[in-house]
Order: C-alpha cells, then sequence, then structure tokens
C-alpha cells in the first residue's frame, strides 16, 4: 500500500508529540520525510549504532529488542527511535519488522530545520521527550532492578538448593562416618572379647591349675609318706577326685578353643602302636574293674612311624574307648585300628571303638556329638562325666580331617569310628624314650636348684617332689623374681626353677636380670615353672632368656627330662665353640654363630680371633646397658647409634640374624619409630647378642 | 723398607672394626696404620702425613654430638686436599655415599663382610 506525504502529515498530526505543531509545519515535516517498505524480519536500526532519525510506523509492525530478549512489539502509528532528536547517541534497543511494514524517516537535521523558528514547540517536544527518556531510563532501571531481584532470588534459590544437596551430603558423610565407627568399635569389641576370653581361659587355666597342682602334689607327697591304710584310702579318694577335676577342667578349656577355632593339631612323629598301647594301659584296669573284656588290635601293615599329633589322637580314643568302658556293664569292649590304603607318603587310617553297653536310640545318636548333651539327662548323674567328651572328640576328628561316625541300638551296644589321612615319616623308628638311668639321676641330685614361687603349697610340693625324685638334691626356696635374682648372686646355683606369673617381680623379668648379669651368672640355666600353657606364653618366656618350659601341674618325668636338658646343656651345649687341641676345624657351631668369616679374614690366626672376640665381648658390655638404658628412656637416637654401631661387629662374629635385626630396628627407627614400638625385636637383639656373648666367653676361657 | 710404607689412617668409633681393619692393613706389610676413634683425633695428627685416611661416617657412637665423617672429611680435604680419603659406613644409602664423593672422598665402602677385600683393591688400585 502507498503511503502519501499528506497522509503521512494526518498521522503526525495524530500523534501526541506533535499534536500542538501547526499542519504547516506537519506538511514541511512530512515532505521531508522518508517513506520505506521494509520486508518481514528487516532490521532497522541496531542497539549502539548512533541515532540521528525518528520513525513513524504507519504499517506493519515491528520488534523492538535486545538480542532476544523482545522488548515490545509496537504496531501501525507508534513512533519510536524519537530520542535520537535529542542527541545523536548511541541506540539502546535494535528494531526489526516483524512483518512487511512501512516507516516514515524524520531526520533529526530535517526536524530542527523545519521547527527553527517554532522556539515553543520545540520546547515542547523537547521536553516532552525528555520526560520520555527519563521514563524510559525509570523502565530500563525498574527493569534492570526487576531482573537483579530475579537474579538475586535465582542465586539464592540455587544457593539453598545447593546447601541443602550440601547438607545431604554432608549428613550423608556423617552417616557412612557414624557407621564406619560403629563397624570399628563392633571390630574392636570383637577382638577384646575375644582377647577377653583368651586371657579368661589363659587365667582360668592358671588359677585352677595352680591350687590343683597343690592338691596333686601335696597328696603325692603324702601318698609316699607310708600313710596309715585307712589315710591311704582317703587320700587316694583325693587323687582320684582331683584327677576327675583336672580332665574336668580340660574338657572345658578344650571345647573352648576348639569352638574359638584356637585349637591346633601338631605334627610330630609318632607311633600308632604306642598311642593305642597307651590307651589300653589307661583303661585296661578300669575294664578289668568291670570284668569287661578289652581287646585291642592294631594293624601291623600300618607304617612303624606316622606324622601327626598323637595326644590328640589320643585323646580321642581314650575318649571313645573311656565312654566304651563307663557305658558297659557286661560284655567287652575292643578297640581296633586298620590300614584302608596308603599311597605317595599318605595313609589311610581306619578306627572303631567298639562295646557292648547299653546303646542308644537314634536320637540319642544324634544328639550325642553335641555339646554339654549326653545320651539321656539323667546320664551324667549315673554315670558322670561333663558331656563334653564325645563333642570334644567328634571336632577333634573333624580337625583331623575325618568324620566320627556312631553306629548303635538301645541295648545292643554301640560302635564309634573314624578314619583319617596321616602322612608317612621317612623315619623307620621312633627314638626311645628312656626313663632316666640311675647315673644321670645321681648326677641331678647332685645340683643345687633355687626354687621361686610365690605359692606356698607349690612351693612345698616343687622341693618335696625334687628331693623325693633326686634323693640328696639342693633345693633352696624363694618367693619372688627380686628374692631369685639376690640369691643367684649370693650362694651358687646349677639352675632356677621359676615360677612365671609372681608378684613384686615376675619370672620373666627376673630371668631378663639375671640375663643381665655378669658372668657366669647370666648363663644359669632357668627352667620355667608355669601354669599357664599357652603358645604365647611358652614364647614370652623363651624371649625373656628362660631355657626351658615345664606345665604346671607337672608331671615328675617332665620335670626332671627338663632338668636333665638343661643341666645337660650347661655342661655340654654351651660348649659348642670346643675345639680339639689340633689345629682343626671347631667340631660344631650354633647355627646362628660362626666364626667362618674370622677365620677366612685371619688365615686361621688364633690369637687374632680371641683378641676380636674380645674387642666384641668389650664392646657388647657398653651396647647392651646403652640399649637397655635407651629402651626403658624410649630414646630413639641413644638406641640407633647403639645399634648401628653394633651391626657389623654382629657380622663380623657370624651373628647375621641379629645383625638383621639390628639393621631393621635401626631403620624403623630411623623412619621415625618409637624405640618402645620396637620392644619386642629389641629384646630379641639383646638375648641373640647376650647368648652369643655367653658362647663367645665360654670359647674364650676354654682357649685360655 | 720402613719409610716405603705408606701412612694410613683409619678413623672409626667402632674399636673392634677399627683394630681389624688397622691388622689386616698391616698384615700385608706395605701399610703403616694408625686407628683414631674421633674425628678431631684424626684431624691433630693430620701434620704426620697420613697417604690415606679411612674414614667411617658415624662417629657419635661413644662421644655424642661428635663431628660426623662428612665433617671431618671436609677438615681433612681444607687442611690438605692431596690426602686420599675412603669412607666407610656400615649402612647403605646412596644420598650418603653421594655427598661424601662430592666432598672428594674416593671410595664408598659399606661395612660388611666384603669390605676389608674392598678397601684392598681401592688402595692397590692407587
Amino acid at each position: 500500500m502507498k503511503v502519501s506525504h499528506s497522509l503521512l502529515s494526518a498521522r503526525l498530526g495524530q500523534m501526541d508529540m506533535f499534536n500542538t505543531v501547526p499542519s504547516a509545519i506537519l506538511d514541511q515535516l512530512a515532505a521531508q520525510s522518508a517513506i520505506l517498505e521494509y520486508e518481514a524480519e528487516t532490521v532497522v536500526f541496531r542497539k549502539n549504532e548512533p541515532g540521528h532519525s525518528l520513525y513513524l510506523l504507519l504499517e506493519g509492525g515491528v520488534k523492538v529488542h535486545d538480542e532476544d530478549y523482545t522488548v515490545a512489539r509496537l504496531t501501525g502509528g507508534s513512533c519510536f527511535g524519537e530520542l535520537a532528536l535529542l542527541d545523536e547517541g548511541p541506540r539502546s534497543m535494535s528494531v526489526t519488522t516483524t512483518q512487511p511494514t512501512i516507516l516514515a524517516i524524520i531526520e533529526r537535521d530535517v526536524f530542527f530545520n523545519v521547527l527553527r523558528n517554532e522556539p515553543e514547540v520545540t520546547r515542547k517536544i523537547v521536553g516532552m521527550l525528555t520526560q520520555r527518556l527519563r521514563y524510559q531510563t525509570d523502565r530500563v532501571v525498574d527493569q534492570l532492578r526487576q531482573r537483579e531481584q530475579e537474579l538475586t532470588r535465582l542465586v539464592d534459590e540455587r544457593t539453598a538448593e545447593l546447601m541443602q544437596q550440601k547438607e545431604e551430603a554432608e549428613s550423608l558423610r556423617a552417616k557412612a562416618e557414624a557407621e564406619k565407627q560403629e563397624a570399628e568399635y563392633q571390630r574392636h569389641r570383637a577382638e577384646q572379647s575375644e582377647q577377653f576370653e583368651q586371657q579368661f581361659l589363659a587365667n582360668m587355666s592358671h588359677e585352677i591349675r595352680t591350687p590343683m597342682n597343690a592338691v596333686m602334689g601335696m597328696t603325692n607327697i603324702l601318698l609316699q609318706k607310708n600313710p596309715r591304710d585307712d589315710q591311704r584310702k582317703y587320700l587316694d579318694s583325693i587323687r582320684n577326685s582331683s584327677h576327675a577335676l583336672l580332665v574336668i577342667l580340660n574338657d572345658i578349656l578344650d571345647i573352648s578353643k576348639i569352638q574359638a577355632g584356637r585349637m591346633e593339631l601338631e605334627s610330630t612323629d609318632f607311633s600308632v602302636t604306642q598311642v593305642m598301647e597307651q590307651v589300653m594301659s589307661t583303661l585296661r584296669f578300669r575294664a578289668s574293674e568291670k570284668d569287661l573284656a578289652f581287646e585291642t588290635r592294631c594293624d601291623p601293615a600300618i607304617p612303624p612311624v606316622l606324622i601327626g599329633d598323637p595326644v590328640r589322637l589320643q585323646q580321642i580314643l581314650l575318649n571313645l574307648t573311656g565312654n566304651a568302658v563307663k557305658f558297659t556293664e557286661q560284655g567287652g569292649v575292643g578297640l581296633e585300628t586298620r590300614l584302608l590304603a596308603s599311597a605317595n607318603g599318605t595313609c589311610h587310617l581306619y578306627f572303631e571303638v567298639r562295646d557292648t553297653g547299653i546303646g542308644m536310640t537314634p536320637e540319642q545318636c544324634a544328639r550325642a556329638f553335641e555339646s554339654f548333651r549326653q545320651a539321656a539327662a539323667d546320664t551324667t548323674r549315673k554315670y558322670g562325666g561333663t558331656g563334653l567328651g564325645l563333642s570334644i572328640s567328634k571336632q577333634l576328628v573333624e580337625l583331623f580331617g575325618g568324620t566320627l561316625a556312631v553306629q548303635s541300638q538301645p541295648g545292643q551296644g554301640s560302635v564309634f569310628s573314624f578314619s583319617i589321612h596321616l602322612k608317612v615319616s621317612a623315619k623307620k623308628s621312633l627314638p626311645k624314650e628312656s626313663s632316666l638311668p640311675a647315673d644321670i639321676r645321681a648326677g641331678l641330685a647332685r645340683l643345687r636348684i633355687l626354687v621361686a614361687e610365690d605359692n606356698e603349697y607349690n612351693r612345698v610340693v616343687a622341693v618335696e617332689s625334687l628331693q623325693l625324685s633326686l634323693p640328696g638334691v639342693t633345693v633352696v626356696t624363694v618367693e619372688n623374681g627380686r628374692a631369685a635374682v639376690e640369691a643367684v648372686q649370693m650362694q651358687s646355683f646349677d639352675l632356677v626353677l621359676m615360677d612365671v606369673n609372681m608378684p613384686e617381680m615376675d619370672g620373666l623379668e627376673a630371668t631378663r636380670a639375671i640375663r643381665a648379669l655378669p658372668a657366669p651368672l647370666n648363663s644359669l640355666p632357668i627352667i620355667a615353672f608355669t601354669a599357664s600353657v599357652t603358645k604365647a606364653e611358652i614364647q614370652r618366656c623363651e624371649i625373656a632368656g628362660m631355657n626351658v618350659c615345664v606345665p604346671k601341674p607337672f608331671k615328675e618325668s617332665e620335670l626332671l627330662a627338663a632338668l636333665h636338658a638343661v643341666a645337660n646343656q650347661s655342661a655340654s651345649d654351651l660348649k659348642i665353640m670346643a675345639e680339639t687341641d689340633e689345629m682343626t676345624e671347631p667340631e660344631t657351631v650354633q647355627s646362628s654363630i660362626g666364626l667362618e668369616f674370622l677365620e677366612e679374614l685371619t688365615g686361621g690366626n688364633r690369637e687374632r680371633i680371641r683378641k676380636y672376640l674380645g674387642l666384641y665381648l668389650t664392646s657388647v658390655q657398653t651396647a647392651i646397658p646403652r640399649i637397655e638404658a635407651a629402651l626403658a628412656g624410649n630414646r630413639g637416637d641413644d638406641l640407633r647409634r647403639t645399634v648401628h654401631t653394633l651391626k657389623p661387629q654382629l657380622r663380623m662374629v657370624g651373628l647375621l640374624s641379629a645383625a638383621d635385626l639390628a639393621t631393621a630396628v635401626e631403620t624403623r627407627l630411623l623412619e621415625g619409630a618409637e624405640p618402645a614400638s620396637m620392644a619386642d625385636e629389641t629384646s630379641q637383639l639383646l638375648e641373640q647378642i647376650r647368648q652369643s656373648a655367653d658362647i663367645f666367653e665360654d670359647y674364650l676361657r676354654q682357649q685360655a | 723398607m720402613e719409610n716405603s710404607k705408606k701412612n694410613i689412617f683409619v678413623v672409626d668409633d667402632d674399636n673392634m672394626y677399627a683394630t681389624m681393619l688397622a691388622d689386616h692393613l698391616e698384615e700385608h706389610g706395605q701399610y703403616a696404620v694408625r686407628t683414631f676413634s674421633t674425628g678431631e683425633d684424626c684431624l691433630n695428627s693430620l701434620g704426620d702425613q697420613p697417604d690415606f685416611i679411612i674414614l667411617d661416617y658415624y662417629l657419635d657412637s661413644e662421644v655424642p654430638g661428635a663431628k660426623n665423617g662428612l665433617e671431618i672429611l671436609q677438615a681433612i680435604k681444607k687442611a690438605d686436599e692431596d690426602i686420599r680419603v675412603i669412607m666407610l659406613s656400615s649402612q647403605e644409602h646412596y644420598g650418603i655415599a653421594l655427598q661424601t664423593i662430592a666432598k672428594g672422598a674416593i671410595y664408598y665402602v659399606i661395612k660388611d663382610l666384603h669390605s676389608f677385600k674392598e678397601i684392598d683393591k681401592v688402595l692397590e688400585g692407587m
């Protein structure tokens, strides 16, 4: 559609801005305006372009926009860009047509030229434009303020959202942490309770065994003092009862150990025949008392020496056979073992215990293996026992890798059987277990023995037992470790029998103190006399420097064997460096100690070897107290220095494992470890050094 | 003949090792050996013009706070650049070895069972 300039003039007159402008002037304006037709989507002007014209929208439509953000849509009759009349500043918005559009354009110069003689009109128009500008500025400010508020709101919302997420994450983390702590705590509690349990078992074994030892020992002593017949009867009864009590105690300890998964089988050479004989000799008397036939049959094809745990195997067989004797009133009991197969150094053995006793119903059979259960509730009253025997046997058989089975009918007797695989030893026979010959006993009887034991009864038992077994033996007793350490310095002893748990100074500490005394006192043989017989306890004794452990209640044979071993050791083993007069190699050298290097270095020069060993001894005599002091005072640097200097010396005298230990300690100290955290390693090191010192001292004495 | 013997100082607070090393070196006949248990003693005797000094790295086991081998090495080198120093240590520590070589030691020997033979070889090579 064509728009004429006269129409434009009329349109201008309708606009607020121009409604006071005389029509002649409007006509002039219209005549000097350009009228242009635009396609749709055509840019009229862009934001930031300098503006110098006023636009009048005659037909069509435009959008006023800032980039993609449309501020307004205008249609016919509107005017835009009018602020360009005020100055040539940049456009604040872009304008684009939205449809085919016709625009009238009035240039600023034209406008002011036309109105140059109409100051009133000009002022009015400029006033109006100024107002519009202010209004527009206000609107922009408002919009800005709104957008700012909007942004603030968005930021606040987003922040709140993030905060919430953070809080959730925090709480999740806290929860996980709490769960972890809880798990840690539970684990700690479980460990602690396991420790408590182990401690409890050790204590229980100690607390019960100690008085039991006293009761049994005293009874044995009284029995050997020619009691009257009636007294003998009572004493026998005490002995039997305490023995029964010990059996129950051992049962309870065994089952606890098994249930805690701490029962471990030994692997030693043993003879099945000997185990069978032992079972038979233990039960034969009881069987014959009840007039029962008692047969044992051992397959001669079974290899003479097997590898396994004879004590536990005997326990199983003794238990099953003991039950058989117990529950059989007439007929007999049979114990039989057969070789099922043998191949590749392993043999498959079958054991069977058969009786003609009361038998069990299938239900009773099923229950029989449960802990604390016997076939019938009244069985315990009638036959005694803890009811643990079968359960222990069953679980021990399982530890051996077998299954304990039972076939039984009430009144028809029972057959308990199991089969296990055992390794065959390379040995063809076991060394003969010799009871000590008379000459050795006589030798032992010349010993001067110090007994350190806090329990008065046990002290008496130990003394009387020693005096009965070894007539003429010298025994001195003390009540605690401190007294023992003093006694060995005041009086000469051949060995010490040391209780581990004593008040004031315990056996371990006393042993360490004795080992720290000057030679030859430091090499005094010490036998640990302990009621706790756990592996850890035995190890503690060994680390402290005790030579051998004898469990309480002790058997005379065990005690004598230990005495013999230790006394023997003091007389020969500790002199392993002994050398014949001819210039030959030293006979045997204890595995961890060797003079090979010194021999090689000196070309076998005895004098120089002696000199170096002397220097070594001098060095360790200062090093040992230094290490002890550093350890006691937790002074890492002192410890490190001393250990460092010792290291090459230990190598020179062949103490390679001690040198490695020293290296390990030094390395850990260099890494910043506390000396206290290495007490075990350090005491092991000290122990090895002390032992070596003893041996070298002996060597030097012999050479002198 | 006595004059043709090389002078060797052995500086080690480990009396046993020092004695063994001295005996070992003297046994071969070409060396006159003196032992010192501290580096300071050795420094005081530098006037006797040792040809070699065999110097332990840690020297403070008897005298806490005694200067260590590295400090003594530097003092020796400051006093007489020509004295050849073999470092000894009972520790296989690359950093220390490097430091002593950097400060002028000609060799670094670990005090183990092979050390005597190793020192023989180093001295023979001189």
